[in-house]
């Protein structure tokens, strides 16, 4: 007999169906599905056909949502998948996209909350570690889909007067994320990459650069100094203090002048700032502040 | 016979996947054209996007979504509109493309290609949000037929039918998918030849053509292997009734080399041609008698 109970009950219903994991009795008698058309009258809503029941049609819909989203967030999250192993990881998805299923019309960002979320899970085995893998992996997406900016280039360098620097300030690319982790989260995906061994997963802190360098995403593992000098750089401070505050504090190994230059070779090499911004001198601006702007020929285009 | 727009027979071509991105870049194959994924270069400023605007120059491409829902009951997405657009113009696309079906409702996406139910109220309210969605977009679209699994008790409509009376009625193209036609065919027991005789002619302006997977109660659209042979005869009786149309291989899971999809895509070439040398001596004698 024909069920017609309107367009948007249909769709409200199929989608409640998709989205409820467990079996098809489970599905159209969940509290969303059933308000969109009760049980009774749900059974009638799909015809079957010569081969399969309704709710064998239906359960083709359900079973592909879940294989969907697991190779999107597989994509993603390879260092976490590779950890879980393919049925750990398929169970995570499952309970992940319960809690936060897509809400856009791109999968790019379907796994935005996976690392929070990893983090609500006490039975996650080594919860903490997956977290921070999950972390790093997040950010990796993040800087693969951000806005494009030109790396500055060595003419842009060279054309910032040497007395300048002191007070200059450097702009990291758009595509660049710093973090830092109680795990070497870093490693492990290494080693999926098949770039160096597996780590032992045991605490250890460790300090990582993500970032975008010819339109990939990279990652470039960081000495806690280098880390905070770099933090301190993002955070706009002049190149000056942000040198002072590392090479005032002990380190263990102490940080040499020599070091910070490697730093910023290899910083440079990599293509991790955009923009030196100088602070006009005081006869140069008019008015008692000091603004900033950024160098000739240091932005985009140069 | 052409469509109404005068959208060009690119020939044929292949969709742009990243598995291929370095051979193409390194090779620059001599291919017709180019159909792009939408989606995967609306939110991003990383690798895909620099990618394409190098295919942009080389190769005419066309746009493919799998994201309008067009068939939705929630609210027109306007801002993916309008990206949409901006790519559009940004790579010169040819035309844009998208399903007859709807992927999500009370602001979900499952990502998939939902069925509609083929009803009056589903025809009224696809052709008045194709018809919206073309004012934002400043161009037709074109439908494309979705592989389906079920079928709603409520439909009242064959599902050519409702495609036909959509496009006439919005003024849109159609995307024919002679695999779709087939998987549908064999999972809701239709004629699939018929189904095809129903699409207006003038409004098909692309044709698609890929692999599935027969699981023996059902066929699942997978874009994961070479073009069956049966799908090939039908491409064979698509081309004998809409003329030289754009046309377009699908290949998705366990994608080949760029050669292998490329050279399936090209075996079309050969059935069109096979189709048109039986034609013509047929339209010779005609000519003849008419004389």
């Amino acid at each position: 007999m024909a069920t017609d109970p309107g367009l948007e009950r249909i769709q409200r219903w199929m989608q409640a169906c998709i989205l409820k994991q467990g079996t098809y009795e489970e599905a159209i008698t969940s509290e969303v599905a059933a308000k969109a058309i009760p049980a009774g009258e749900a059974r009638e809503m799909v015809l079957p056909s010569k081969t399969l029941t309704a709710s064998e049609r239906l359960d083709i819909y359900r079973d592909m949502y879940l294989l969907r989203m697991e190779e999107a967030l597989g994509i993603d999250y390879p260092g976490l998948k590779h950890f879980l192993g393919e049925d750990g990881f398929l169970g995570l998805v499952a309970r992940y996209v319960d809690v936060h299923p897509s809400r856009t019309y791109t999968l790019n960002r379907l796994g935005d909350h996976l690392p929070e979320f990893a983090g609500t899970l006490d039975d996650l085995s080594k919860k903490e570690f997956c977290q921070e893998l999950a972390r790093l992996e997040l950010a990796l997406t993040l800087v693969f889909d951000a806005p494009e900016s030109k790396p500055l280039s060595e003419d842009a360098v060279r054309a910032v007067p040497a007395e300048a620097w002191e007070t200059a300030m450097l702009k990291p690319i758009e595509a660049f994320r710093l973090l830092a982790f109680n795990y070497p989260v870093s490693r492990y995906l290494g080693a999926v990459d098949g770039e160096n061994p597996f780590p032992r997963i045991a605490r250890k802190k460790t300090w990582v650069a993500a970032y975008r360098r010819n339109y990939n995403s990279q990652r470039m593992d960081l000495s806690e100094p280098a880390f905070e000098l770099l933090s301190a750089i993002a955070a706009g401070a002049p190149l000056g203090a942000a040198i002072e505050g590392i090479l005032t504090r002990k380190w263990r190994p102490p940080v040499t002048g020599r070091q910070l230059f490697q730093w910023f070779r290899d910083w440079m090499a990599e293509g991790l700032f955009q923009a030196v911004e100088l602070v006009l001198q005081p006869e140069v601006v008019a008015g008692p502040r000091r603004e900033p702007e950024s160098a000739a020929g240091a932005g985009e285009g140069s | 016979m052409a469509n109404r727009w005068g959208y060009p027979d690119l020939g044929f071509g292949i969709g742009l996947r990243s598995v291929h991105f370095e051979y193409i870049l390194k090779n620059l194959p001599q291919i017709d054209w180019f159909e792009i994924l939408s989606e995967n270069y609306m939110d991003t400023g990383g690798r895909p996007l620099h990618v394409l605007d190098q295919v942009a120059e080389r190769y005419p491409v066309v746009l493919h979504g799998v994201s309008l829902s067009v068939g939705s009951t929630d609210p027109i997405n306007f801002e993916y509109l309008k990206k949409l657009k901006a790519l559009a113009l940004r790579i010169k696309a040819h035309w844009i493309s998208d399903h007859l079906c709807w992927t999500g409702v009370a602001g979900l996406n499952t990502h998939d290609l939902l069925p509609m139910p083929y009803t009056d109220e589903a025809l009224r309210h696809v052709i008045a949000r194709v018809k919206a969605i073309q004012e934002v977009l400043e161009r037709p679209i074109a439908l494309e037929n979705a592989s389906t699994y079920l079928e709603f008790s409520a439909s009242t409509w064959a599902e050519s039918e409702f495609l036909a009376t959509v496009a006439e009625e919005a003024d849109c193209g159609i995307l024919l998918d002679v695999n779709n036609v087939y998987v549908s065919a064999f999972n809701h027991g239709f004629d699939a030849k018929q189904y095809i005789d129903r699409i207006p002619q003038d409004r098909v302006v692309q044709m698609h053509l890929a692999g599935h997977t027969n699981k023996g109660t059902h066929i699942l659209d997978t874009h994961s292997d070479y073009v069956i042979d049966t799908v090939w005869q039908l491409y064979r009786h698509a081309h004998r009734r809409l003329g030289g149309v754009a046309t377009l291989l699908e290949w998705d899971a366990n994608i080949p080399s760029f050669d292998v999809v490329h050279g399936e895509a090209l075996k079309a070439r050969q059935f069109r041609e096979q189709e048109d040398e039986q034609r013509t001596p047929e339209r010779n004698e005609v000519r003849a008698y008419g004389d």
